[in-house]
């Protein structure tokens, strides 16, 4: 074994920082971060103008109520407000509000062992914490002067522990403050208005034991109704200083702050992208197995169905989905087969060989795209009447094809200009001609350019919706999309089956996308072998 | 970039035959047929009557709302087309990475590519509303805000959405455009020039935008011309409203022929997207592949 | 190469594919608008809800000779799916709408009488035959129809201690209280200026002031001053936040599932609203009223009805037996039988006297509603220009909604209406 004087050095400088980072973040766990603005009585008062008998009344209704919870030891105070207006008639009336109010703020360590969801994840993070400084002395102690390389097994898994606790204490802070927003704001609201009531007493003694130390008794239910809570912005400096040390204990570990931070970045990004992504779909998937009347939870009470409804499903499958599924299949997998056989020898002559006329071809056929099919409508559907294609698959499959046609030749041109040459003028010069040159040389080489361009003309197929409304009038020979349509009537619009219908419309374009996925990556490597 | 392998003058054009006739048949005739009908009389049910010349123009033009759907028709090509073609650039360059879970990853942005675009609209549309919408609803039961909040109360940020809605499904399109090109790119490349002492950045500069610019050129010139055709986001979302205020160019012809009944200009005005297309293809594309010939 | 010539044989099998007509028999081409969630499955060849068959079958099976190829669509595409068929020269042989005088000037409608027996003929409501009137032959015959009427939340309404408003200073006072009470949780008044339903609001407001689309010969009044006033009362309501929030965007659709789910107080909605609520799982305790009007004017009831039509076709030979074949088409549909069922089906209001009968035994409210339906004024769908005036109305509230003057609007689209 080694020992390097300078490592010791970095090491202990790095445990200092640590610990540094834990003690401020317990220093500002110590502030007064959470302030409740408790609105403990309110005595609101119509047709009053300020200054009158009414007024007068009231006000000395709130000062009593205030002079009681003074006597009980609360500190209390009030606010009044008014509201002024003239009615149809011309007549001014005043709406006077007297509110009794009471300031309390609590730091961290209150709301330790008291009953509450946030308080469990405030004693998480603190154990994680302790556990960490636990872990990373341990792991310090006789090999702080060792290169990384260096250190046995124990000691690595010390340090790898130290790092995992202290993520997780990272991670856990803004769960600890949504989680207050929840209880306070959120659960406190539903309960108060009388939206759920399953547990409404128990959660009120929590609220009385954790604000007044359950003095409140009774009154806690009016009590509560007015509650606001505020967090300070110093509660967020927490994540900071314990990021520090988060930091500090990498750097124990690797040596390299910046590519640790690097992946994490990149983990963050990538979840985000995702998450987003997902968002509409989590949407679509609850949407679709909920009831038709919660389908509209105006109170937004829940996040997931209370009752997963299954026979949303049957009940599409009953209105002919399955059957559009089909037809869709069929004619999305037979225009991409179309789009391909004349893509694929388009894209090659354009991007291998030397002939007159070769931009206005491209130019042609990107000219193609430029007009919207809602704008060609007429001409399409006049031209199907002369070719006897007129509501039959097979129409719908060549207006897809040839519709995506300049896509498919401009992404394939693209894919093999970017790939050398010299591969198939090997091929040629070996007696192949240019067929062969095509489909055994470029073909494998260009596979994953040819996957994406396939991807991209099936899922457009799979897409398109104007031109099969036109086209289609039999209602067998619906495509899905059109299908969909039928969910939304003059009467009312079915969420719950549409999006049922929508999942199973998304479903198999995915499934086809990750099985290609894997021979992207085959016909990757394969060419990576062969270049 | 070419490499001289034909064997015939006429080798080349019958390898562009069976693209050419599908086109040839099924868009170019649709095509000649709008042009005959934006020179014509169009009666409100559509009947086709005799030439009129350029009187359905000259309708167009002087619309009272044509201004203002040509400005949000440019806001909205080039709001979706720039930030997504970034977006998409940025996706594509972190999913080329090596990490655990790309394949997921790869997987899941293909999602808003897979689903129809009326599906989409119609998923968003529900997911902003005030008072039912799924976005106050996680908002507000994660405890991030304490108040439903109206996400759409003027038409400039329904506008906005609607722009978010296009570049949340161009994106996948981009990325994976370039995530095609990316993969063709030889590693050992990049291994060559971090030998050199090469950064980031420089690698980005002279390995990466050179090889993935045709990728990219593909990707701007489709979308630019899928993202100016979009229908079925505006349509679903706002329908144009208020008062076409939100409307960009091809749902406002689409209003005008169907609900307003005037089918003449709504031709006319086609016609002139497609015209502004062309011009705004063309250009990018003879730029960009003269730079190509020049490399 | 092969794959070449394979592209060639596909090609070629796809031209080769002739659909093949029997020479026989009559086809009819029928398209019907999706009215509900059933009406795929009561028209269309193959579905169940018509007594376990569909209309389809059983009429062929009633008519040998007749065919039908009936497609039902979504009420989104159908102008698009009906003008490009028109534009093409194929149009239906019998289309479900809303309006028909847009295929007026162009000839394009066969007259009611040419395919209609007397005593089908005479069956329809006369009301709603008067504006299938023009120059002198009917048009159309009517579909169904519907009712509109102010649906209020009474719970809502008592809690807040207000009454039903019958006036609009009434209305203004109440949705007040009900802003006060619940603290703007809860929508006072729904209103719907969105593309599809503008011209209803429009309706609603300005024929509660005594003005309306037309004045008194029939000739297109817009800015009438009533109708001005009218229309910046709808639009004050919407600036006092007495309203949904989102005018312009916020459908029938939205309004009624707010009103289902007791966020929405008071809704002017189709006679449907019951139905909608009970399938979306409501528990409201609603009532119905006549809408309110202007101080010292007389509300009117809006009434919407849809139409059938049937389409020329002079590229057929024998005339008789087409016309012959439409009229079995509408004589089969407008049998009691089948026409209660359909009409019941998606809480419509019937069109033909034969059915009121069966109707009203089955459900007695039904006749409440007739009564309604009787003084109900309707769209003045038969006037050439009705598609741009339509359009027009709901362009000038969604302009006046972000701040143009309403008085300046309408004289705009007045003279480009009768500029014409």
């Amino acid at each position: 074994m080694k020992r390097y004087p300078e490592v010791k050095k970095q090491n202990q400088r790095m445990f200092l920082l640590l610990i540094l980072g834990i003690v401020l973040t317990l220093i500002l766990m110590s502030l007064p971060l959470y302030s409740f603005d408790i609105g403990v009585y309110t005595k609101k008062s119509a047709n009053t103008f300020v200054g009158d008998e009414k007024y007068i009344a009231a006000r000395a209704e709130a000062e009593a109520v205030a002079a009681d919870y003074q006597a009980q030891g609360f500190d209390v105070e009030i606010s009044e407000n008014v509201v002024e207006r003239v009615n149809s008639k011309g007549k001014t009336t005043s709406l006077v509000t007297f509110t009794v109010s009471q300031r309390n703020s609590k730091n961290f360590w209150s709301f330790l062992g008291k009953d509450l969801p946030s308080a469990t994840v405030l004693l998480i993070i603190l154990i994680l914490m302790a556990l960490s400084v636990i872990f990373a002395v341990c792991g310090l102690a006789g090999s702080a002067d060792l290169l990384h390389r260096y250190l046995d097994k124990r000691a690595m898994l010390l340090r790898d522990l130290a790092i995992a606790a202290l993520i997780i204490a990272v991670l856990l802070i803004p769960v600890f403050i949504l989680m207050n927003n929840v209880t306070f704001s959120r659960q406190l609201s539903l309960y108060s208005s009388d939206l759920i009531t399953d547990g409404k007493e128990a959660f009120y003694a929590r609220m009385d034991q954790f604000l007044f130390d359950g003095q409140m008794g009774e009154n806690i239910g009016e009590v509560l109704s007015g509650l606001a809570i505020d967090h300070s912005a110093l509660v967020w400096l927490m994540m900071p200083t314990l990021f520090i040390s988060l930091l500090a204990a990498f750097s124990i570990r690797k040596g390299e702050i910046k590519s640790s931070l690097l992946r994490l970045c990149l983990y963050t990004f990538v979840i985000i992208v995702c998450v987003i992504t997902l968002y509409p779909y989590y949407v679509m998937l609850i949407t679709a197995f909920r009831t038709n009347a919660e389908s509209l939870d105006m109170y937004f009470l829940h996040m997931f169905p209370t009752k997963w409804i299954w026979s949303n499903l049957t009940d599409i499958i009953h209105r002919g989905v399955p059957r559009f599924l089909l037809n869709s299949l069929f004619i999305a997998g037979g225009a991409t087969a179309l789009a391909m056989l004349c893509g694929i020898p388009a894209a090659y002559a354009l991007a291998r060989m030397t002939f007159k006329g070769k931009k206005i071809f491209l130019g042609y056929v990107i000219m193609s795209q430029m007009f919207s099919p809602v704008v060609l409508l007429i001409g399409i559907s006049q031209l199907m009447t002369t070719l006897h294609l007129n509501n039959t698959l097979w129409g719908l499959m060549l207006i897809n094809a040839a519709f995506n046609q300049a896509f498919a030749i401009w992404l394939l041109r693209g894919t093999f200009v970017s790939i050398s040459p010299e591969m198939e003028q090997a091929a040629l010069i070996d007696g192949c001609g240019t067929v062969g040159a095509l489909t055994k040389v470029l073909i494998p080489m260009a596979a994953p350019g040819i996957v994406t361009a396939l991807i991209f003309v099936f899922i457009n197929a799979w897409n398109e919706y104007t031109v099969a409304t036109i086209l289609i009038s039999t209602a067998q020979y619906r495509p899905i999309t059109v299908g969909i349509t039928q969910f939304s009537s003059f009467n009312m619009i079915e969420w719950q089956y549409m999006f049922a219908a929508s999942l199973l419309a998304t479903i198999p374009v995915v499934i086809l996308f990750m099985t290609i996925e894997k021979h992207l990556t085959a016909g990757l490597t394969s060419g990576g072998v062969k270049g | 970039m070419t490499t001289g392998i034909n064997r015939h003058k006429w080798e080349p054009y019958l390898w562009l035959l069976p693209s050419t006739l599908l086109v040839s048949v099924f868009v170019l005739f649709p095509i000649l047929i709008v042009f005959k009908l934006s020179f014509s009389e169009i009666s409100q049910a559509g009947v086709v009557g005799g030439f009129i010349g350029f009187d359905n123009y000259v309708e167009a033009v002087n619309l009272p709302a044509f201004k203002a759907v040509m400005t949000n028709t440019l806001w909205w090509v080039l709001s979706v087309v720039i930030i997504s073609t970034i977006l998409g650039f940025i996706i594509a360059l972190v999913l080329n990475q090596k990490f655990r879970g790309r394949k997921i990853a790869r997987s899941i942005l293909v999602f808003p590519w897979a689903t129809s675009l009326v599906i989409q609209a119609s998923v968003w549309n529900y997911i902003i509303k005030y008072e039912y919408g799924s976005l106050n609803n996680v908002l507000l039961n994660l405890g991030i805000i304490k108040q439903a909040i109206n996400f759409r109360s003027s038409y400039q940020i329904e506008f906005i959405w609607e722009c978010w809605v296009g570049i949340f499904v161009t994106v996948p399109f981009v990325t994976f455009c370039v995530l095609s090109g990316l993969q063709s790119i030889d590693v050992s490349l990049y291994e060559a020039a971090t030998m050199d002492g090469a950064g980031f950045w420089h690698k980005l500069r002279h390995i990466t935008l050179p090889l993935v610019k045709p990728s990219l050129t593909v990707s701007t010139v489709l979308n630019i011309i899928y993202v100016f055709n979009s229908f079925p986001i505006v349509y679903t979302m706002t329908k144009g409203a208020p008062a076409h205020k939100t409307d960009t160019m091809i749902t406002y012809l689409y209003m005008l022929s169907f609900y307003e009944r005037k089918k003449g200009p709504a031709t006319a005005l086609s016609v002139i997207g497609f015209l502004i297309l062309c011009l705004c293809a063309g250009v990018y594309m003879m730029t960009v592949m003269r730079k190509e010939e020049q490399l | 190469m092969k794959k070449m010539l394979s592209l060639f044989l596909v090609l070629a099998l796809a031209l080769c594919a002739v659909t093949t007509v029997f020479a026989d028999d009559i086809t009819l081409d029928v398209i019907i608008c999706q009215y509900g969630p059933n009406t795929n499955n009561w028209f269309e060849r193959g579905g169940t809800g018509m007594d376990g068959s569909n209309f389809v079958e059983k009429f062929e099976a009633a008519n040998p000779g007749v065919k039908l190829n009936l497609e039902v669509v979504s009420w989104n595409d159908v102008h698009q799916v009906v003008d490009t068929r028109i534009a093409n020269g194929n149009a239906p042989d019998i289309l479900n709408l809303d309006t028909f005088s847009e295929f007026l000037p162009d000839n394009l409608l066969l007259p009611v009488k040419e395919y209609t027996s007397d005593e089908l003929f005479n069956d329809f409501f006369a009301a709603f035959m008067q504006d299938f009137l023009v120059d002198g032959e009917y048009w159309a015959v009517p579909d169904l129809a519907s009712a509109r009427a102010l649906y209020y939340n009474v719970d809502i309404l008592n809690e807040a201690g207000v009454e039903v408003p019958t006036t609009w200073a009434e209305l203004e006072d109440a949705s007040q209280a009900i802003i006060d009470f619940y603290d703007g949780e809860i929508y006072p008044w729904g209103i719907d200026m969105t593309t599809d339903e503008g011209q209803a609001a429009f309706a609603y407001y300005t024929w509660g002031n005594g003005g309306g689309f037309t004045d008194e010969n029939g000739e297109w009044a817009l800015n009438s001053d009533a109708n001005v006033e009218a229309v910046e009362y709808a639009i004050g309501l919407v600036n006092a936040g007495y309203t949904n929030p989102n005018p312009a965007t916020q459908t029938r659709y939205d309004l009624q599932d707010m009103f289902a789910t007791g966020k929405l107080a008071m809704m002017i909605g189709p006679n449907q609203i019951p139905t909608y609520v009970k399938d979306k799982g409501g528990e409201i305790n609603m009532a119905t009223a006549s809408l309110p009007a202007n101080e010292g004017k007389t509300s009117a009831s809006v009434g919407v009805k849809d139409v059938m039509m049937a389409f020329r076709d002079d590229s057929v030979e024998d005339q008789a037996a087409r016309n012959e074949a439409i009229g079995k088409f509408m004589t089969f549909f407008y049998d009691p039988e089948n026409y209660v069922g359909w009409v019941s089906m998606e809480d419509f209001l019937p069109a033909v006297n034969s059915a009121v009968e069966a109707l009203v035994a089955a459900n007695p409210s039904f006749e409440a509603w007739l009564n309604v339906l009787a003084t109900c004024k309707f769209y003045p769908t038969s006037k050439a220009e009705w598609a741009q005036v339509r359009q027009g109305v709901t362009t000038v509230e969604q302009n006046a909604l972000t701040g143009a003057d309403v008085r300046a609007e309408l004289d705009a689209l007045q003279a480009e209406i009768t500029g014409k």
